[in-house]
């Protein structure tokens, strides 16, 4: 068996099996390392299937930034051991997740069987030389990111600029949010 | 034999499910919010994997932008979850009751 398909099975089973940890974790510090940890393999897994960038910015953004928020705002809300109640899960929710994990694999396995098959050739996304600044293909070596900064900065240019406002209104709306008990709090001392 | 892409959509379809599982079943806010990242994680590796399926570059920008997006969600959620437990003393999603009809 080829060497990089045994350690991205190996990665993929290992990044299921720790999310099923991670939710199951009745401390939010240990959940928060745990998924650490799945980000991490799905950095690998990102690594073989040839994005080089998307492996880099999945450490640097989402197992650096976000979570380093995420310990944060659990460090700040120091709750205390009886607001981490984990009642399980009943028998009720047991049947009916299961139904539903049915339905998905149903409706999942023919979705995405006629993707894998029929889809692609159908979706034209294999000819790329008749709108070649469309959908750029290249995948070779040390070429990853040049080709996604070409697509992000040149065909996606817009939607970039207008992530840029999406962020701004996140960090107001976040100052705004979190500032409305504080500012009482000012009054009151 | 399944080729490395194929394989990927598999996985991300499995931790698409636990991320589910973790948003239905737990009541504590934080933790819905983190079985979110593993949605969105999840989400990434499908697209990731469509773009090396396809031989396509777009995959993984969508993927940049998919990240930018858990970005601002996780800000403007961890700030409302604050909030909250100033509020109600608790980030129990059962004790939010107040807009139920």
């Amino acid at each position: 068996m080829d060497l990089s398909l045994l350690s991205f099975i190996v990665m993929g089973v290992a990044a299921v099996l720790l999310s099923a940890v991670m939710i199951t974790r009745r401390w939010p510090v240990s959940a928060a390392m745990v998924l650490i940890g799945v980000m991490t393999l799905l950095a690998g897994m990102f690594g073989l299937l040839d994005a080089h960038f998307a492996a880099a910015a999945q450490i640097i953004v989402y197992a650096g930034a976000i979570m380093v928020v995420f310990v944060f705002v659990i460090m700040l809300l120091n709750l205390p051991p009886e607001e981490l109640r984990y009642g399980g899960v009943t028998v009720g929710e047991m049947i009916l997740s299961g139904l539903g994990v049915v339905v998905a694999l149903l409706l999942g396995t023919k979705v995405g069987r006629g993707f894998l098959t029929t889809g692609i050739e159908q979706l034209g996304l294999q000819s790329s030389e008749s709108a070649p600044h469309l959908h750029r293909s290249v995948f070779a070596e040390g070429e990853n990111v040049k080709n996604v900064a070409a697509s992000l900065f040149v065909d996606y240019l817009w939607a970039f600029e207008l992530i840029s406002f999406l962020i701004l209104a996140a960090v107001i709306g976040a100052v705004v949010i979190s500032k409305k008990k504080g500012a009482e709090h000012a009054n009151a001392a | 034999m399944l080729t490395l892409p194929e394989l990927g959509l598999y996985f991300s379809f499995l931790m698409f499910l636990v991320g589910l599982a973790g948003v239905m079943f737990r009541k504590n806010i934080l933790f819905m919010m983190l079985s979110v990242e593993i949605l969105l994680n999840a989400a990434n590796l499908a697209f990731v994997s469509a773009s090396r399926l396809t031989n396509t570059i777009d995959g993984q920008v969508v993927m940049f932008f998919v990240m930018a997006v858990a970005a601002c969600e996780a800000a403007v959620g961890l700030a409302m979850i604050i909030s909250l437990y100033r509020t109600k003393a608790s980030i129990e999603a059962d004790d939010l009751k107040a807009l139920r009809g």
